[in-house]
Formats: C-alpha cells, sequence, structure tokens
C-alpha cells in the first residue's frame, strides 16, 4: 500500500502539509459543489412544482369556463323550458335555440318522464343536434332506446342537479368525444318532470390541454371520473382505454397509487419510473366543479435537470482542473522549498568548506613572526589579506644553508581555483628549493611542472630570490611579478626583467639577475592587490603613493618589516575606505642587517663582541663568493681569487698557487661535504690584511675534515702513486696554515698565508 | 681548455689553457684517445698551458701508467715555471721525463 502511495505521488508531494491542503481543498470544492447542487436541485423542484401547479390550474380554469358557459346557457334555458311545459311540441324550438346560441353544444334534448304527456307516448324527447353544419331535429327516444335508464338520465333525476355524464365517443353521430349536461327540470310543483341536456363537443379539450408544455418533452393527462382517458399523447389511447387499462403490468406501483388517488379527486406529485427505466414527475390534481375529471402532469427528470446536471458536470469538471493546477502548484512551490532548502544546505557546507580551506590555506603561509627570533641578520615579515574566503596569492620563505629563500607570488583569478594553484605553486617552491640554488634554476622547474598540468590556463606570476645571509648578495628572478621595492639609502624599484609568468609556456629561460643588498635595506615585496586597491570610486592606489608611503616610513626610520607593512596596510585601508576588497593583498617585507664578516661572526658566537659595533671596517676588508657545490663552478672560484689576489699586489706565480690552494680545499668540500645530487654551498670568504691574508670556506654539509686525511707519499715510484689524494697535500704546501673546525653543524676550513714583504 | 691532438710520429697532444678541476671533467674524453698511442711515442706539449690542478695531474697521471705497462715512451715538453713548480711539489718531476 505504501509503495503504491510512493508511487503514485511525487516525492515532493509527499510532505505532510502540501497533502493536507490538497485533500483540504479537494474536500471544500467538493462540500461546495454538492451543497450548491443540493440548493439548485431543490429550487429547482420547487420550479416544476410551481409550474405544474399553475398549468393544473390554468387548464382547470380553462375547462371551467367552457362548462360553466354550457351549464349557464343549459339553466336560462331551463327556465324557458319550465315556462313552456304545457305546450310540448315548443320544446324543439328551445333546443335549437340553445344549439344556436352555443357553439359548444352540439346537440340537446328535452327526454320528459314517461307518459308526462298522455298523447305523446311513454318516450317523448324532442331533440336536436348538429352534423356536417346542419341542424337536425328527432325524437331521441325510441322502443330500442329507452332512456329512462340512462345514466344521463337517472344521475340528475336522482340528485336533483346538474350532472355531466362520462365523457363518450359518438359513434355514428358526431363521430367525437362528446358529454353530456344534465339538468332536471321542475314543474310548478317543483317535481322532476324532465330532463334538459346539452351536448357538448369535447374536441377542444385536447387543444387546450396540449396548448403548451411547461417542458418540451413533458405531457398532460386528462381523465374522466371513471378514469377513462380523454387527453393523452397517445391518440389511439383516447376514449379506447381507461388509466387503469392503458397502465396495466407497469412494473412501478406508484402508477397504481397515483391512479387511485387521482380517481379519490386527490392532489399530489410521485416520482415513478416507467419499464424503460425513465424517471418521471407527476403531478396531479382534480378539476375545478362537479366535473369529477383528474389532470396529471408528467415531465421527465432528466430535462428537468438537464441543465443542472450539465452544468454540475461542468463545475465538476472546472473543480478537478482547479485541484490539478492547485496540485501543481504546490508541487513546484514545495519541490522549490526543497530545492531552496537543498540550495542553503549545500551553500552552508560549502561556506562550512570554505573557512576550512582558509584554515589549510593560511596554515601554508609562515605565520609566526618574529620567524626567526634569533638571527640578527635578517627580519621578515608577511601579510596575506584574501579578497574572498581564499585566495590567489602566495608568499614564503626558508633558510637554508645561511640563504634566505623566499618568493612572493599571484595566481591569475581568484577563489577556490586560484587557491588550488596557489596551494600547488607553494609546495613546488618548497620542493624544488630544497635542492636547487639559483633562482632561475627553481622557477624553471616550478614552470615545467605546472605547465604540464595547467589544463585550465592559469598562470601565477611569481618573484623568486634567494639572498645570501653572510655577504648580502641576492639572486633573484623574476617571472611577470612587479618589482619589489628597495628601502635602504633611499625608495626604488628592483630593476627586473619581466620574463613571463610562470604555467604559460614550457622551456622559457628565466634570467637570473643579482644584487647586493646592503645592510639595513628592507626589501619589500608586495602582488598588485596593494597598487590596484579600489576606492569606492575606482581609483586604484598605484605605485606612486606605495612609494611615498616607503619613503615616509624611511623618513621616520621605521623600515622594519613589521612596521613597513603595517603603514602599508594602514594607507591603503584608509584609502580604499568602504569600497569591497577587490583583490588579494599580500605584502612581504625583508630587512637585511650584515653583520656578518668572518671576525664579527666568529666574535658573535663567542658572545665576545656585539655585532653591530666593527661591521662596516670589517666589511670593507672581507670579500666572499657563494658557490653551489658544483665543480663546474670553479672558474668563477678563480675570478673572486684573481681578485682578492690583485687586491693583495701578489705576482703571477703566487696567484697560480693561491687558485691552486683554493680550488683544491673548494672542490674537496664540494666532493666529499655534500652527498651527490645534493645541492648546498660554499661560501668562501677572503679576509685582507697587510701582512696575511686568511680564506674561510664553509658550508653546511656533512662534517668533513679535510686536514685528517693522509699526506701522500710523493717520493713512491710510479707504479706505487695512487692517482688521488694530491688536493691537500697542495693546499698544505701552499698556504702557511690549514685548520679546520665543525661548528653549529657547519665545515669551516680556514687557510692561512701570509704575504713577504716585496 | 683545448687539447689539440697532432697525429704523427711522436705523437703531440696541445694542451692550451687552464686545466683545472671544470676543465679536467671536459677534456677527460681526450686524454681517453691518447691511450690507444700508449705503446708509442707521447709528447705532451705544454707551451700554452696556463695552469693545472690536481684534477689535471690525475689525467696525466692516469695516462702515464698506461704507457708505462703499453713500454711507450711519454715525454713532456715546454712547461712555464708555474706548472714545473706544481709538479715539484707533488712529485711528478721525477714521474715523467720533462724536456725543453
Amino acid at each position: 500500500m505504501s509503495k503504491i502511495f510512493k508511487r503514485l505521488i511525487p516525492a515532493s508531494l509527499r510532505n505532510k502539509s502540501s497533502l493536507a491542503i490538497i485533500v483540504t481543498a479537494a474536500v471544500l470544492v467538493e462540500v461546495t459543489t454538492a451543497i450548491q447542487y443540493y440548493y439548485a436541485q431543490d429550487g429547482i423542484r420547487q420550479e416544476v412544482e410551481h409550474r405544474a401547479e399553475s398549468e393544473l390550474r390554468a387548464k382547470s380554469l380553462e375547462i371551467r369556463n367552457v362548462m360553466d358557459v354550457v351549464e349557464v346557457a343549459v339553466e336560462n334555458m331551463a327556465w324557458a323550458v319550465e315556462q313552456s311545459l304545457s305546450q310540448p311540441d315548443s320544446m324543439v324550438a328551445v333546443t335549437q335555440k340553445l344549439l344556436a346560441d352555443n357553439e359548444y353544444i352540439v346537440g340537446s334534448a328535452v327526454a320528459f318522464e314517461p307518459y308526462y304527456y298522455k298523447d305523446k307516448g311513454r318516450q317523448f324527447s324532442p331533440y336536436t343536434y348538429k352534423h356536417d353544419g346542419t341542424t337536425t331535429s328527432k325524437q331521441l327516444g325510441t322502443d330500442q332506446y329507452d332512456y329512462h335508464s340512462m345514466e344521463w338520465y337517472t344521475a340528475p333525476m336522482e340528485s336533483g342537479r346538474g350532472h355531466w355524464s362520462e365523457p363518450y365517443f359518438d359513434e355514428g353521430g358526431g363521430e367525437m368525444m362528446m358529454s353530456t349536461y344534465s339538468l332536471p327540470i321542475h314543474d310548478a310543483a317543483g317535481r322532476n318532470v324532465a330532463i334538459f341536456t346539452a351536448d357538448v363537443s369535447l374536441e377542444w379539450l385536447s387543444e387546450v390541454i396540449n396548448a403548451r408544455h411547461i417542458y418540451p418533452s413533458s405531457y398532460n393527462l386528462l381523465l374522466s371520473r371513471k378514469g377513462q382517458i380523454m387527453v393523452c399523447p397517445e391518440d389511439s389511447l383516447v376514449m379506447r382505454k381507461s388509466i387503469w387499462q392503458a397502465t396495466e403490468g407497469m412494473a412501478d406501483t406508484t402508477v397504481e397509487y397515483i391512479n387511485r388517488q387521482m380517481m379519490a379527486g386527490h392532489s399530489g406529485q410521485a416520482t415513478v419510473r416507467d419499464d424503460n427505466g425513465v424517471k418521471k414527475y407527476v403531478f396531479y390534481g382534480q378539476m375545478d366543479g362537479d366535473i369529477g375529471w383528474s389532470m396529471a402532469v408528467v415531465c421527465v427528470d432528466s430535462e428537468i435537470y438537464h441543465s443542472l446536471r450539465w452544468m454540475a458536470v461542468n463545475i465538476s469538471v472546472l473543480m478537478l482542473i482547479g485541484l490539478v493546477l492547485l496540485a501543481y502548484i504546490i508541487w513546484r512551490a514545495a519541490r522549490n522549498l526543497n530545492r531552496l532548502q537543498t540550495v542553503n544546505a549545500e551553500k552552508e557546507r560549502i561556506g562550512r568548506e570554505l573557512h576550512i580551506a582558509r584554515a589549510i590555506q593560511m596554515g601554508m603561509l609562515p605565520k609566526t613572526f618574529p620567524t626567526y627570533p634569533d638571527r640578527d641578520d635578517v627580519q621578515l615579515f608577511g601579510l596575506l589579506t584574501p579578497a574572498k574566503e581564499v585566495g590567489g596569492d602566495l608568499f614564503d620563505f626558508f633558510i637554508r644553508d645561511e640563504k634566505l629563500f623566499f618568493c612572493i607570488g599571484d595566481v591569475s583569478g581568484k577563489g577556490v581555483p586560484a587557491s588550488l594553484v596557489m596551494a600547488v605553486t607553494r609546495s613546488l617552491f618548497r620542493s624544488v628549493s630544497a635542492h636547487e640554488l639559483m633562482p632561475d634554476r627553481i622557477v624553471a622547474s616550478m614552470n615545467e611542472s605546472m605547465v604540464d598540468m595547467n589544463e585550465t590556463n592559469m598562470f601565477v606570476t611569481l618573484f623568486v630570490g634567494v639572498l645570501d645571509l653572510p655577504t648580502g648578495h641576492m639572486y633573484y628572478c623574476n617571472a611577470g611579478h612587479d618589482a619589489p621595492l628597495l628601502i635602504g639609502a633611499g625608495v626604488g624599484a628592483l630593476p627586473v626583467e619581466p620574463n613571463i609568468p610562470v604555467a604559460v609556456m614550457s622551456g622559457w629561460k628565466f634570467v637570473t639577475q643579482e644584487v647586493q643588498i646592503f645592510t639595513d635595506t628592507t626589501i619589500f615585496l608586495y602582488t598588485d592587490g596593494l597598487t590596484e586597491a579600489e576606492d569606492t570610486e575606482h581609483t586604484q592606489f598605484k605605485m606612486e603613493r606605495v612609494e611615498k608611503v616607503a619613503q615616509q616610513v624611511l623618513d621616520a626610520h621605521e623600515q622594519e618589516p613589521k612596521l613597513i607593512i603595517q603603514r602599508m596596510s594602514d594607507a591603503v585601508h584608509k584609502f580604499v575606505g568602504n569600497a569591497e576588497q577587490s583583490d588579494d593583498l599580500t605584502m612581504l617585507a625583508i630587512q637585511y642587517i650584515n653583520i656578518r664578516s668572518s671576525e664579527s661572526r666568529h666574535a658573535c658566537l663567542d658572545g665576545r663582541v656585539a655585532p653591530n659595533e666593527d661591521k662596516v671596517k670589517q666589511q670593507r676588508d672581507v670579500k666572499s663568493i657563494v658557490l653551489p657545490n658544483d665543480t663546474q663552478e670553479v672558474p668563477r672560484l678563480a675570478a673572486f681569487v684573481d681578485e682578492v689576489c690583485e687586491e693583495l699586489g701578489i705576482n703571477a706565480t703566487a696567484t697560480v698557487q693561491m687558485n691552486l690552494a683554493l680550488e683544491e680545499a673548494v672542490v674537496n668540500v664540494m666532493e666529499y661535504a655534500y652527498p651527490k645530487n645534493i645541492s648546498g654551498q660554499v661560501l668562501v670568504e677572503a679576509e685582507i690584511s697587510p701582512d696575511q691574508v686568511v680564506f674561510t670556506i664553509t658550508d653546511s654539509g656533512i662534517p668533513f675534515d679535510p686536514t685528517a686525511q693522509a699526506e701522500p707519499d710523493i717520493t713512491q715510484s710510479l707504479e706505487e702513486r695512487p692517482i688521488g689524494g694530491l688536493g691537500i697535500h697542495l693546499v698544505r704546501h701552499i698556504m702557511d696554515d690549514i685548520q679546520y673546525e665543525r661548528k653549529d653543524d657547519k665545515n669551516i676550513l680556514t687557510l692561512i698565508k701570509k704575504l713577504q714583504k716585496s | 681548455m683545448k687539447v689539440i691532438i697532432e697525429n704523427g710520429n711522436p705523437v703531440v697532444a696541445k694542451l692550451q689553457g687552464r686545466l683545472d678541476t671544470t676543465a679536467a671533467i671536459k677534456v677527460a674524453p681526450y686524454f681517453q684517445d691518447l691511450n690507444q698511442y700508449a705503446a708509442g711515442h707521447l709528447v705532451i706539449d705544454c707551451g700554452e698551458l696556463e695552469y693545472i690542478s690536481s684534477s689535471g695531474l690525475r689525467l696525466l697521471l692516469t695516462l702515464r701508467k698506461e704507457v708505462a705497462e703499453k713500454n711507450g715512451k711519454l715525454q713532456i715538453r715546454n712547461m712555464n715555471e708555474d706548472i714545473q713548480q706544481i709538479f715539484k711539489i707533488t712529485g711528478f718531476i721525477s714521474l715523467f721525463e720533462i724536456v725543453d
């Protein structure tokens, strides 16, 4: 049952309230229709009764009028008869006059008691009748026709009053339906001596009775006192059958009841069904006066209520259409409601997920500042404000091998798609820069990975920098990003090659650039959310304002990263006012403080000297270079050593030897301090003083002490000499001192060469 | 760094430029090629060699061993003073036949 219910009723309608609405509406509609139908039917019934009664009364009146005319005429002539009783032969003239004066009267007789006139015999009845327009008089009574026993004679004789006979068919005479009115004639003594008759043609009856019908198929019946059919739609029955004979054998016994009622002179109404099952209403009543006739009006039920039923059917159909429409509207409403609920729930779910996504995204960014509280050479602060729940901006940084790797980027677009690309970009930056050193190689590697998976044509503008913390030398690669600002001696944009954004084209050769970052300089990086921040009138913040704020910050000596970003953030928020943030806004500030000359560093490590004191002086005496652990980098080392030697002013042979010692020492570190395929770097510093030059080679590889290697025996024969082991021997031979130290997870190799005064 | 090999008798290999670690990796295949003349007479001309590090010395030592094995003859000529100095420090001076 419930299964059928479920199948028949759409899911959205199974909701109790909508079903209740439809059921209530249906019940209301049905009850209204039923009540309306009931009252309409009742009204029609009353109307029919009223019309039927009027019909009965009207017919009765019409018949009565004719009858009255006849009765009055007969009574008036009766006076003339009574006055002429002494002259029997004048009776013919009386009857002739009656006929002449009355069109309805077609025959008249004065029939006397037997032997009233002795000479006239037993039967004396002068009779005049009309036939085919001629009037004939004759003697009615004969030996064959003894009227003294006829009803029309005996009935008034007994009652002493006027009497209408049963209608009869005048065969052989007028060939028509007739009735005879008889009135007793009194002599002077008041005795009944004769009967004065008037034969009345009843041909007009059917005309009167059938003059109109209250419904097209309704009909009227006229019955005599004894049940003789006088008028009915079936001509063959008229004057031939009684109502009893005509209705004999009918299934509905109400017919018989009606017959009895009518014969008894009652009036009323009844419902009958004929043998075809057709329902009919019968209204019946007796004619006024003594005539004793009864009339019935018969109406067919289907006809009376035809229009009502037709209307009811129409209304029902309309109601049904209305209900279906209502059900449809409710169904739609319910479905829309359901959909709205689903959409709302979905929205809430997306909202929750976005909230989580935001937390995840924010979790990817460095968020604790200061990030390196124990470091005194670099300070950082970053701020990312997405325009939507999640955004496509990113920044990241970390320190490896005394190098600060950092990046800032902006994924095209906003929202969830951008945030996914942002997450990928940030992960790639981390994983690629874990083993790459040079920004161009980092960017190129990220580019290749992202071009491969970029099917949505999203791209990232990216700036990657690698700041060598000991020296302040920065390599950087810009992939279509805004040029960072350098805030130090003044405010200026870092010159950048635009290249192209990441994920646009495979195989692009990204160019690395380099710059020396001076102490106390702050590198300010930002995304276009800063320069393109709009106020309510869509005016952009623009680069000029950024530079102005930077200048103010510099003038106020507030180039600390956190302060710079706070000032910039305040300025842009003040500018934007109440306008909605249109794009993700990201800022990253890196302040570099170069305290890392070798002297000061060692001092610093030992905790002896405050780091900043002598750094300007120290800086002047120290040269340094950072090399990746790649033996391909030896020419750069050679250039560095040549430069140092030139400053030292030593001769070519000494320069060759210095080169050789440094090459051997550095290559040794490159080959042994870092496992194969792991990128690292080697810091080479040269501290020049008038009497000596101290080279310090620092790396963060595995502990490796080259001084611990055995000294090769250079006197061995050719067969005995091993191929390797010469490098450290050369270093020892060329340099005056060589020392190894493992400190802070770093290998520090110090080479000292005394200078001979020339 | 360039290695120019002149086929003749003896076969002369001219070393030009700086033979540092980076260059040694590049020119190693040329030294491999020289192994085929190890049984004959080979001359390494260092007239235009500016610099040599241990990686370069290793290449020479490997070739020297190959020649000794094949009973060939290897001579090094035209070394400048700086190179000679390095040969002295490493004891290579006694392992090779140095000619002017």
